[in-house]
């Protein structure tokens, strides 16, 4: 019995062909009964995201035929009306299909890489099949190892540390300042799209009280209604700063609305307490001078997309270790069962060596 | 030294050789302790030279607990720093006289002024590392370094908090200390106060820590400023205690 799979990917395709063979949850079920009554696969899970359609079966038939067959009934499962190209679509026997399946579920094949919600959609994919008794002794054996080498990859690498976008960063920061962000209080000045990101960013990891100046009033209260804050006059946004512990600023102004003459008065308003400045506009808001005075951090947007890079760069060094690692887990795997097979060798049939 | 590599590279990963080099070390401090026990037929404990060797110990113990979690093991970096600064201070003249018949904090009252004193120091070293700590992330969030979002230390407010409280805990502990001097001087001395060196150091120490915690209650006192004060004032007592210590009648007579 042979592990194979089949998919496409966004490494292989666009999102107008991925979205074609897409595999609606409710109608999963309905296609591991089907690939199994067929005789093309005795074990089968099907994994349907955004970024990749893949069935990965235990087979019987050898892998050409195997992928020949399992190409048709994806076209013909999904209702696609055509079959993929030949780039579109990768075929894979063991050991090389085990080892894509550990990638895939340490984030190595995906499209933000080290990301960890393709473990959860796999986990949910493996989970369904498990359900409806669609998988064996290789497939249980094969994806419990590969949720296990995920975790490990997570305890012993850096894969998975840090943020790739800027949004995330400018939230990591703000992390390494306050001791909770659920008691922040965030102004947004400006309200571009970036700084909405941002904003949005913040919320998600607890801050509650969000206030937005904008120019158009309209706007600054319509996002405000979003986020459950409050809006106020763009003239008005320096009132705030007492109260504030993180400012957004991304504002169309031709030079800098705050500098160091501004901000010094207002820092002892504020007790000294620290400050995080993250200025997103281009041309720059915020006069650079700023980050002298004691207690305010300021980012700007190349500083962010600089770290979101760096952090991008450490992920890809460590590819490697990581690659090391499944290759091993891969063997080990494939030794243990290899042993299993021997090991249950009817009597008197000699024993492979 | 690896330490500070270590620290100059950040504190992103858990680093086993430099909690191997703590582990090693610890075998030897304790070894060496279960020696000098034997050797006096008693807990080593009985002098400043003993007390601070004994509480670097139990710092080494502690790191060794707290670095079996892979997350918390860049903690190392600092205990190192400490421990060896503690080794060194340990080592200056004074702390360990020839040893009398009788241990020489036989009394409760000098037992109790001596633990509240080490203990108060304990505190003001302590947050002296917290001080240390702070100023590390500070200065790579004020520079945008990478290891400034990469690194495990703590948020710099927490820091702060800490470094704060450790501050009231060692002042609170170092008051009770001193006031305990004048019944003992009252007892060798039959006055209440008598003058002396290391008297005269410990009420400037008590005051110019007093003096830190005001400005930082008063007049907002914090950050950089605050951090850069409590790691001096720790250092400046590192540097000092062992020479009034050895110009003290009261404690030499």
């Amino acid at each position: 019995m042979n592990v194979v799979v089949i998919g496409l990917s966004h490494h292989t395709s666009p999102v107008e062909l991925r979205e074609r063979f897409a595999f609606a949850e409710s109608k999963i079920p309905a296609a591991l009964n089907q690939l199994r009554d067929s005789g093309l696969a005795s074990e089968s899970v099907i994994l349907s995201t955004c970024n990749r359609v893949e069935i990965y079966a235990a087979t019987a038939l050898l892998p050409a035929k195997a992928f020949s067959e399992l190409t048709h009934f994806l076209v013909r499962a999904v209702g696609a009306g055509f079959a993929p190209g030949p780039k579109a679509i990768y075929t894979l026997a063991e050991p090389h299909s085990l080892r894509h399946l550990f990638k895939v579920a340490c984030g190595l094949d995906s499209m933000v890489l080290g990301e960890t919600e393709i473990l959860g959609q796999l986990k949910d994919a493996y989970t369904l099949a498990h359900s409806h008794k669609h998988t064996g002794a290789r497939l249980n054996k094969a994806f419990q190892r590969a949720f296990n080498v995920a975790k490990h990859i997570r305890t012993h690498t850096n894969i998975q540390r840090g943020s790739v976008s800027v949004a995330s960063v400018a939230v990591e920061l703000a992390q390494k300042i306050f001791s909770s962000l659920a008691e922040r209080q965030v102004l947004v000045i400006g309200s571009g799209e970036m700084s909405e990101k941002v904003a949005r960013a913040l919320v998600s990891r607890g801050v509650k009280k969000i206030v937005i100046a904008g120019r158009s009033l309209e706007r600054a209260e319509l996002l405000a209604e979003e986020f459950s804050g409050r809006a106020v006059r763009f003239e008005d946004w320096a009132g705030e700063f007492g109260n504030i512990d993180i400012a957004i600023s991304s504002t169309s102004a031709p030079g800098y609305i705050l500098d160091r003459a501004k901000l010094e008065p207002l820092m002892k308003l504020r007790k000294h307490r620290p400050l995080l400045l993250i200025d997103i506009a281009v041309p720059r808001d915020i006069d650079p001078a700023v980050n002298f005075l004691d207690n305010v951090y300021l980012y700007n947007i190349d500083d962010l997309q600089a770290i979101a890079d760096d952090y991008l760069k450490q992920r890809k060094e460590e590819i490697r270790v990581c690659e090391g690692i499944i290759d091993q887990k891969v063997s080990q795997l494939r030794n243990a069962e290899c042993g299993m097979r021997i090991g249950s060798t009817p009597q008197g049939v000699p024993r492979a060596t | 030294m690896y330490s500070v590599f270590l620290w100059r590279k950040g504190f992103r990963k858990d680093d086993r050789a430099n909690y191997f080099l703590i582990l090693a070390a610890f075998a030897l401090h304790t070894t060496a302790m279960i020696e000098r026990g034997f050797s006096i037929s008693a807990c080593p404990v009985n002098n400043l030279f003993e007390a601070t060797l004994f509480i670097a110990w139990t710092i080494a113990a502690s790191y060794l607990i707290f670095g079996l979690f892979h997350r918390l093991r860049f903690l190392g970096v600092f205990a190192s720093h400490l421990l060896f600064f503690m080794g060194v201070f340990a080592l200056m003249p004074a702390l360990d006289p020839p040893r009398s018949s009788t241990p020489d904090f036989s009394g409760t009252l000098i037992s109790l002024h001596a633990a509240l004193i080490l203990l108060a120091i304990g505190a003001f070293g302590l947050s002296a590392v917290a001080a240390l700590m702070f100023l590390t992330e500070e200065h790579d969030l004020k520079v945008h370094k990478l290891r400034a979002a990469f690194s495990l230390l703590p948020p710099i407010q927490r820091l702060e908090r800490v470094m704060n409280s450790l501050l009231v805990c060692g002042v609170f502990l170092f008051t009770a200390g001193l006031a305990i001097s004048p019944f003992l001087v009252r007892q060798k001395y039959g006055v209440w106060f008598k003058n002396d060196p290391l008297l005269d150091y410990s009420i400037f120490i008590w005051l110019f820590y007093l003096g830190l915690l005001i400005s930082r209650w008063k007049f907002g006192q914090g950050g950089r400023r605050f951090a850069w004060s409590t790691a001096a004032s720790f250092a400046f007592i590192m540097l000092t205690f062992w020479g009034f210590l050895l110009l003290s009648q009261v404690h030499h007579p």
